[in-house]
């Protein structure tokens, strides 16, 4: 083997949204007998080779706050991949919550904005790996675009800068979320990933527009290091292996 | 049913590493500090960084036990940290003394990006080019013990093997099907199996 090439691969990461223990945006799997219970659907996206797992909201309002809790260690119990969890996470208590029920690592966006110091605190109280700064941009007229709460309020902050922030104080990765790309099945942003993935030392993790087996090779090739899709995988279009074959036939080097 | 110890440096949650283990079929035991009890197998887990883990496993009577563990060959696992610690320092906090069983240092390492996170494969005799999952800042360079290289910016040492000892840069527990087969191998080999590995390999 050449020395000089490097051993890490290109991860594919699946998202699962959450609420209130179970999982919502439906997913299509007529192997499962409860497609809402994200315990059994994780373990499926396991076995088709996801590399990692995201489970959004899955904490977005305290009343809610135990079940998302026992939810999360159920989820570490069963997983024998990494996962994170994230939404809603308003304070360092909340983050340490979900990393002591069992979480891998917890996204934070909103809150990371609002109070970037709790990015610090993670990073100082679990290590950096703990820590994925979701930011989800938009690009509207030559200009991107910060955005909180979901992508619903926007927010008057330099993105670039903001993305420069994040890793000088402490974040893992960048789950970098392009909203004009999402839903649009156009494709992941690869000019936006590539210039992120190469002036931030930090992980990338691309997100928003993913629809075929395509896009997930020109946004590794444009330096994406893993790359986050939900919808193409719940409809049962593509299975994770599926993907994963494909990029092997196109020359990168996956987990399978 | 074989029991293995899970020593508790209370530096972060062992659920993951715990159920892998019982999945093995494995019953686990989880210790702040040594007690009297006769266990087939012992792990030091991978979680928090080198100076606390160090301390908590000084101030609670651990170094002693291992030793006292390894001469009996009873297999331990040590994971990321806990393959650290037994060496003599480290890049992440310099005031701190390993228990220095083996020679060397982990240090920073050139990465290209910090810290590395993800899975990566294996250069190794043992373990081919099997694919295993890393998130770390520091490691080891090279060992005369390296079972397992891999290479992110630079090469360096992924695991290591000594006696009834195996360590692991990167998190088995969190490696699939891969790492499962491996937490079993080096909670279940003996040492004599073990040695002979290594005369096998060279190292």
């Amino acid at each position: 083997m050449n020395n000089t090439k490097n051993c890490l691969l290109p991860r594919i990461v699946v998202c699962l949204d959450v609420d209130n223990g179970r999982v919502v945006k439906g997913t299509n799997f007529k192997q499962l007998r409860d497609m809402g219970d994200p315990v059994e659907l994780a373990m499926a996206y396991e076995q088709q080779g996801a590399d990692e797992l995201v489970f959004l909201d899955i904490s977005a309002s305290n009343e809610k706050r135990p079940t998302a809790l026992k939810l999360v260690t159920d989820i570490a119990n069963h997983l024998s991949i990494p996962f994170t969890v994230g939404g809603g996470l308003k304070k360092l208590d909340d983050v340490k919550a979900f990393l002591d029920a069992g979480a891998d690592k917890v996204a934070l966006n909103t809150t990371a904005v609002l109070q970037p110091e709790i990015i610090d605190q993670t990073a100082k109280a679990y290590g950096s790996q703990c820590v994925v700064v979701a930011i989800d941009v938009n690009e509207e007229k030559d200009a991107h675009r910060l955005y909180i709460n979901g992508g619903r309020k926007l927010i008057d902050r330099d993105f670039f800068s903001w993305t420069d922030e994040v890793a000088s104080r402490g974040a893992g990765e960048i789950l970098l979320t392009a909203m004009h790309k999402d839903g649009t099945g156009s494709g992941f942003d690869t000019a936006l990933t590539k210039r992120i993935s190469e002036s931030v030392p930090v992980q990338v993790i691309a997100s928003g527009g993913a629809k075929n087996e395509q896009h997930y090779l020109d946004a590794f090739n444009n330096g994406a290091d893993a790359c986050l899709a939900a919808g193409m995988f719940h409809s049962g279009d593509y299975t994770v292996g599926q993907v994963k074959q494909y990029l092997i036939d196109n020359g990168l080097s996956v987990r399978i | 049913m074989k029991r293995i110890l899970i020593i508790d440096t209370q530096a972060g949650n062992l659920f993951s590493l715990n159920a892998a283990i019982g999945r093995l079929g494995f019953e686990t035991c989880i210790l702040q500090q040594p007690n009297d009890e006769k266990f087939d197998g012992i792990v030091i887990p991978g979680q928090g960084r080198f100076g606390t883990v160090m301390s908590s496993i000084k101030s609670r009577g651990w170094p002693d036990y291992l030793k006292a563990a390894f001469e009996q060959s009873i297999p331990m696992l040590g994971i990321c940290v806990g393959m650290q610690v037994f060496f003599e320092a480290s890049d992440e906090d310099p005031d701190a003394t390993g228990l220095s069983w083996f020679k060397g240092k982990v240090e920073a390492l050139d990465f290209p990006k910090k810290p590395m996170v993800g899975w990566a494969s294996l250069i190794s005799k043992v373990w081919n080019e099997s694919i295993v999952y890393f998130v770390n800042s520091y490691a080891i360079r090279e060992s005369e013990l390296s079972i397992a290289q891999t290479v992110y910016g630079e090469k360096f040492c992924a695991a290591i093997q000594s006696g009834s000892l195996t360590g692991v840069q990167f998190h088995p527990e969190k490696s699939g099907e891969v790492g499962s087969q491996m937490i079993k191998a080096a909670l279940t080999e003996t040492a004599s199996t073990k040695i002979a590995l290594t005369k096998i390999i060279g190292k």
